[in-house]
Parts: structure tokens; sequence; C-alpha cells
């Protein structure tokens, strides 16, 4: 048996979210860099990433990836996927969220409807992990 | 719909399709060797054993496809867009793990994938 969640886990995973945002934001400043350049060739591509890979925001991505599998991996030791996984998924609430503060984007009720969609239907998959468990 | 946002999508059904791939090859790597009980010492010894599995790297190298196209998919797309359309590797998780893995699918994870089906839609018709 797994420990409950702890308040201390709950900080790491909620912290956890805010790295994941921060990462996908390091990834689309990174690709900002090369968005003027069209890909029509296997050439054209590979220009695509050099340019990507001179950003410093990349690597500052790929860090934080890392930092991310760390956490996870401990908070998983101590507690079940099926609760991690609800609790990390306000992340898909917190980019768009980023998006529009730190990126300038537009999104339309539709779209937070659509979020609002995505967000029940993974918190209904991961939920169901724990009945598996169970059964 | 656009015929750019169709190209968008497929790219970003590809990197699912590769993400989901590199968890199969984990999964598959994880269990063929004994999963450490929760000691600091233990878990190092794990994570060096598993790194002597070639699974691990065949699934590294589409870790690795994954995220050239979606550094690619982010220079032509909204980051708000794309991070919500990712989240359709829940569904191909879940096609993997009933068809490849013969895992077993209770109905209210068949609902949840049909939530984020749904959700996609909604997200990719705004």
């Amino acid at each position: 048996m797994k420990k409950k969640l702890t308040f201390i886990i709950l900080l790491f995973l909620i912290f956890s979210d805010f790295l994941e945002t921060f990462v996908n934001f390091c990834f689309k400043k990174s690709a900002q860099n090369a968005d003027t350049l069209e890909i029509s060739s296997f050439s054209g591509f590979i220009i695509f990433i050099k340019a990507v890979f001179l950003s410093p925001y990349l690597w500052v991505a790929l860090l934080t990836v890392f930092l991310i599998f760390i956490i996870w991996s401990t908070i998983l030791s101590k507690i079940d996927l099926s609760v991690a996984v609800p609790i990390a998924s306000f992340s898909y609430i917190l980019v768009p969220i980023a998006s529009i503060i730190f990126l300038h984007e537009k999104i339309g009720l539709l779209r937070w409807a659509g979020i609002f969609f995505i967000l029940m239907g993974v918190i209904f998959v991961s939920l169901s992990t724990k009945e598996e468990g169970a059964e | 719909m656009h015929p750019k946002l169709f190209f968008i999508l497929f790219l970003i059904m590809l990197t699912s399709i590769c993400d989901t791939i590199n968890q199969l090859f984990l999964k598959s790597a994880i269990n063929s060797i004994e999963v450490p009980s929760f000691s600091l010492k233990k878990i190092f010894r794990f994570i060096i054993r598993l790194i002597f599995v070639p699974r691990i790297w065949l699934g590294f190298c589409f870790t690795v496809i994954s995220l050239f196209i979606w550094l690619f998919v982010l220079s032509k797309a909204d980051l708000n867009f794309a991070f919500s359309a990712d989240s359709m590797h829940y569904i191909f998780i879940a096609l993997a793990s009933r068809f490849i893995l013969k895992e077993r699918l209770n109905s209210k994870r068949w609902l949840g994938t049909f939530f984020i089906i749904s959700g996609i839609i909604l997200v990719s018709l705004s």
C-alpha cells in the first residue's frame, strides 16, 4: 500500500505542474526562433532543428524536463498514479493561462470548453486506474 | 476546417504516437527487470540496470523524434492549441494498452477517452 497524499507531495505535484508549463513555454519560445523558416525538404528540417537547438530556451526546457522526471519518479514512489495524474492535469489549465499572459495568444469560449472536456477526460482515465487495482 | 490545421493535427498525432511507442518500450523494459522496493539505493541500482536494457534506447529514439516534430508544431501553431491537442496521447495509450498489452479497460476509461476526443474536436473547431 502506498501512503496517502500529504501536503508536501501535493506541493511537489503543483510545483511540477508549473515546471511543465514553463517547459512548454520554453519550447514555444525556442520554436518561435525559427517560425519564419519554410520547411519543404529534409535539409530544411535539419536547418530548422539547428536553429531551435541554438536557442538557450530549448536547453533550459530540456534541463527542466529532466528535473520533472526526477520529481515524478519520487512522487510516484509515494502515491498512486491515479491520484497524481488528476492533480498533474492542472497543467491543461495552466498552459493556456500562460499562453495568454506571456505569449499573447487568444483563447475563445469554445476552446475553453474543449480544454474543460479534455481535463474531465484525463481525470476519468486516471481515476479508473484505481478501480483496476482494487478489483 | 483549414487544410493547414489538418496538417498540424496530423503532426501532433505523430508525436503522440511516438510518445505512445516510447511508453510501450518503457513499460516492457521495466517489466523485464525486477521492480525495487523504495529505498534510494535500490532505486539507483534499478535505474542503472534499466539503462542497459536495449528497449530503453529504442524508446529514447522515439522520444527524440517526437521532440523534433513537437518543436516544429510549436513553430506553426499556438501553444494552447498544441498542448490541448497533444492530450490525444491518452487515446493512443488506451488503444495500445487494450490491443497490444491486452490490458482490460473499464467503462470509466472509455468514457474519459471519449471526453478527451470531444475536447480535442472543440479545441480544433475554435
